[in-house]
């Protein structure tokens, strides 16, 4: 069951890259976000009780909340895809693929157990991919996806790890993300007015 | 009750004054005076009875005092520090005594934050000489620089203040960073950073060269050392002038004390190469030092310069001291200690009262340009007297404290020279010798310029007209050291028993008397300097030679020779710069003026011309050292800024190869 999801997984961040749309990666992530509640589901089942509480969290949270406010913001932005990238979307697909390649051999490197060997490297995957993206897309809403999908892969991999992490520190890991997106969608909206994009290559005008 | 512990509480308590609203605040600087005058009074007696072994109060011993949220602190007191409290203790009375009328005049400018923050910088002072332990050497030591940066920052209205008080801020980090990194040397390499365990430290041979090399470099730059002392000329003429009296008089000893510190306890005095070094940093500061202040026209850069000067000499003999020692002349490097302690202790009084001196001068005439100035003895009698006590101690004269320590330190180059093994290091003495005595020499000038173009002759400008002797208590804080100075240059004997108990021997080869001092060389070789015996000396000749004039009546009638014809006016007698005309003309190859001659007009070749003369001294240090260092830093800085682009990916990017970087160096661990 955790092998399909992880599979899923690898194949909903891939299909990340390749999005230059806004709606549909925010959808994207969403459900990939849906497939790491899933996740935490099966491990929440395993050992019963509170465990279920870091699931409902993120379905609430990752899938409906943050995509819905990305969402809304996309509602008010005027350009609604990627339009103008100076990198190649194939280039980020082809990273994404060298990722998941660098997350085995890592993970082959370190020597984990081989119950968990595919989770962890496609979490690392999904860290290294998330970064990847900020860095290659233009737009603030593309990056934020990046992060969400970073933070995905943080939270897959903290999950495995420790199997099933103090409840009070789950909390501050989703508080963590809830205010951290606010904000970035607060910015984004303002960048939005200010600039009429939102694209983050004009922020070097703010350098000194 | 430990006397020192009630003085840090009075001192505290002063501190408490710059709390007071602006509306009381001559009634604050008054309270805040006493208290630190107080306090000062009862470190010196502390002190003082420690040193001289009288027993009736006691220094705090080695001991952890734990404050819960600040990490622990420990107060020791050593003999070492006892000596340098002594000199903290007698010029804090003397200065907050004078600062009590002095200051006064500050009302309207933030006069009680003044106050309080020259109790903290005396508390910080003596903290630092009690601290038992790196942290809270560190500690008061940095409270010490920023207490005296806000005070050196006094009169910010002032664009020059604001300049002079950075740079000694920059320049006073640069020390403290050089100093805790000898710490964190140490430190590593022992149990913790009790000074005891310092001193059993493990550093092997090369990383022990390193922290010496930090803690020189600190104490160097904190006690005014060529080539970091270009701070100190401009540090002092922008702080209010008993500021500049207590850090030129007690803060340099400081990082005396502190150096001594670190060489005595934990790195050793044997390697051959740091007394070198040591030595020759003084002889060239001590030379070029007063070469400088010869040239000024600034009073208090004047001063300033004859610290640098006086720091110099120091650690000629703190050098000398360390070069014997590693000779394996024990008993001789011991004069050489003795001459540190005792011409810090006499530099202490003497900087302090000149200090005091020329702030009572800038008062009445408002002035510290020396061009200016002139015929001032006659307006301040009192003033004039006790400069002139000070003048003839930094010039080394007989009868006052400051030739003690250059004749210890002359008889300690010449030991070095007899005792050098190598024909090398016996000609480098030779060389710091006929430096040594070019100080001297110019020392001498330089406060004959002093005295002469400040107090004597006729007055220079309308500035004097107005002159008024100064106030009550700054004349008995002047007088106070200038009674120290008369009377240890008279009885010198118990401040070099005092200097050689602090080294820890009482045997030793130096010792004092009522009589003077006397050292010796080996059991037949005895070296004297005894004031008591060259004043009947003196006082026998001077009677011989009056003896003939007393009966005859000598006739004498004044006239005017060789004046072509006009009577001779104020324009014609020296200028300060005129006086100094020679130097600058024998030593052109070092100080490099550049001057400048503007004819306004000219009609003839010989009459009817005016032009304007222009002359200044390049500052070399900062042209050829420092301008450099800070080309260097902003091209590197500007390197730098490729790497900050402003771009929000770019800086991802820079998390996303340190990310991967860490799991590749994870992998491959």
């Amino acid at each position: 069951m955790m092998n399909e999801l992880v599979i899923f997984l690898i194949l909903a961040v891939l299909l990340q890259t390749r999005i230059m749309d806004l709606r549909r990666s925010v959808y994207c992530l969403a459900f990939q976000s849906g497939l790491l509640a899933c996740a935490c589901l099966i491990v929440g089942l395993v050992h019963g009780g509170v465990h279920l509480v870091p699931a409902l969290l993120t379905l609430l949270i990752k899938v409906v909340f943050i995509p819905g406010a990305i969402l809304r913001l996309i509602g008010k932005l005027t350009d609604e895809r990627e339009i103008v990238s100076d990198i190649n979307v194939n280039y980020s697909t082809l990273a994404a693929a060298f990722f998941l390649v660098v997350g085995y051999v890592l993970i082959d490197g370190i020597g984990a157990a081989p119950a968990s060997r595919d989770v962890i490297a496609a979490s690392i995957f999904m860290i290294l991919t998330g970064l990847s993206l900020m860095v290659m897309r233009k737009r603030a809403i593309m990056q934020m996806c990046g992060l969400i999908t970073m933070e995905n892969g943080i939270y897959l991999l903290g999950l495995f790890v420790t199997e099933g992490l103090p409840l009070i520190v789950e909390l501050g890991v989703f508080l963590d993300v809830l205010i951290a997106v606010v904000v970035l969608v607060i910015l984004t909206s303002r960048m939005s007015l200010s600039f009429m994009t939102t694209d983050t290559t004009v922020m070097k005008k703010l350098k000194g | 009750m430990e006397l020192i512990f009630i003085a840090l509480g009075l001192y505290a308590l002063g501190t408490c004054s710059l709390l007071l609203p602006a509306r009381g605040e001559l009634l604050a600087h008054r309270a805040g005076t006493f208290l630190a005058a107080g306090a000062s009074f009862l470190v010196f007696l502390a002190a003082v009875d420690y040193l001289l072994g009288w027993g009736r109060f006691s220094l705090p011993q080695a001991g952890l005092i734990p404050f819960a949220s600040l990490g622990q602190f420990s107060l020791a007191a050593d003999l070492w520090s006892g000596f340098f409290l002594a000199l903290t203790g007698l010029s804090g009375t003397a200065v907050s005594i004078y600062a009590l009328g002095y200051a006064a005049h500050y009302q309207g400018q933030r006069l009680s934050l003044l106050t309080g923050l020259w109790n903290l910088f005396i508390l910080s002072m003596v903290l630092v000489l009690i601290a038992g332990d790196g942290f809270t050497f560190l500690v008061a030591w940095e409270v010490m620089a920023l207490a005296s940066f806000m005070l050196v920052y006094h009169e910010n209205e002032k664009k020059a203040t604001v300049q002079a008080a950075y740079q000694y801020m920059v320049m006073t980090h640069l020390g403290t960073a050089a100093i805790m990194a000898s710490f964190y040397l140490l430190g590593s390499a022992s149990e913790s950073l009790v000074f005891a365990d310092l001193a059993k430290n493990g550093l092997t041979e090369n990383l022990r060269h390193v922290a010496f090399a930090f803690a020189f470099i600190g104490f160097a730059l904190k006690s005014g050392l060529m080539p970091l002392h270009v701070w100190l000329p401009n540090a002092h003429p922008a702080a209010p002038s008993h500021v500049s009296a207590l850090m030129s008089g007690v803060m340099l000893k400081v990082a005396v004390y502190g150096f001594g510190r670190f060489v005595f306890q934990f790195l050793g005095a044997e390697v051959f190469a740091y007394g070198l070094v040591v030595m020759l940093v003084g002889l060239v500061s001590a030379f070029l030092g007063v070469l400088y202040a010869t040239m000024e026209k600034d009073i208090k850069r004047i001063l300033a310069y004859s610290s640098v000067e006086n720091m110099g000499i120091i650690f000629t003999a703190f050098g000398a001291g360390m070069l014997l020692f590693s000779l394996g002349q024990t008993m001789l490097s011991l004069v050489a200690f003795g001459a540190v302690l005792v011409h810090s202790f006499s530099h202490s009084i003497m900087k302090s009262l000149m200090f005091m001196s020329a702030g009572a001068v800038m008062h009445a005439t408002g002035t510290k340009n020396i061009e200016q100035l002139g015929a001032l003895l006659k307006k301040m009698p009192w003033t004039g007297a006790f400069t002139l006590v000070g003048c003839m101690a930094l010039s080394s004269l007989p009868f006052t404290s400051g030739i003690l320590g250059e004749w210890l330190t002359l008889q300690s180059l010449m030991s070095l020279a007899d005792s050098a093994g190598t024909q090398g290091l016996r000609l480098l003495v030779l060389v710091g010798f006929i430096l040594m005595g070019l100080t001297g020499a110019l020392a001498l000038g330089c406060f004959v310029r002093y005295f002469g173009v400040a107090f004597l002759g006729r007055r220079r400008s309308g500035a004097v007209l107005n002159a008024h002797e100064a106030t009550c208590s700054m004349k008995i804080g002047m007088g106070l050291e200038a009674a120290f100075i008369v009377f240890l240059g008279l009885f010198p004997g118990e401040l070099v028993s005092a200097a050689m108990h602090a080294l820890g021997t009482d045997f030793g080869s130096l010792r004092g008397s009522v009589w003077g001092v006397f050292w010796l060389r080996s059991m037949t070789d005895v070296a004297v300097y005894s004031p008591a015996l060259l004043l009947v000396l003196a006082v026998v000749l001077l009677a011989v030679l009056a003896l003939p004039l007393m009966g005859s009546k000598v006739f004498a009638q004044r006239d005017i020779t060789w004046n072509c014809g006009t009577l001779p006016t104020r324009r014609q007698q020296y200028t300060a710069t005129g006086l100094s005309k020679p130097l600058r003309r024998a030593f052109t190859s070092i100080l490099r003026p550049r001057r400048e001659r503007i004819f306004l007009t000219k009609e003839h070749a010989y009459f009817g011309r005016r032009l304007e003369y222009r002359l200044s001294l390049p500052e070399h240090f900062e042209r050829l050292l420092y301008q450099p260092a800070e080309h260097l830093l902003v091209r590197l800085a500007d390197g730098l800024r490729v790497v900050q682009q402003g771009s929000v990916r770019l800086y991802i990017g820079y998390t996303m190869l340190a990310m991967v970087l860490v799991l590749i160096w994870g992998w491959a661990k």
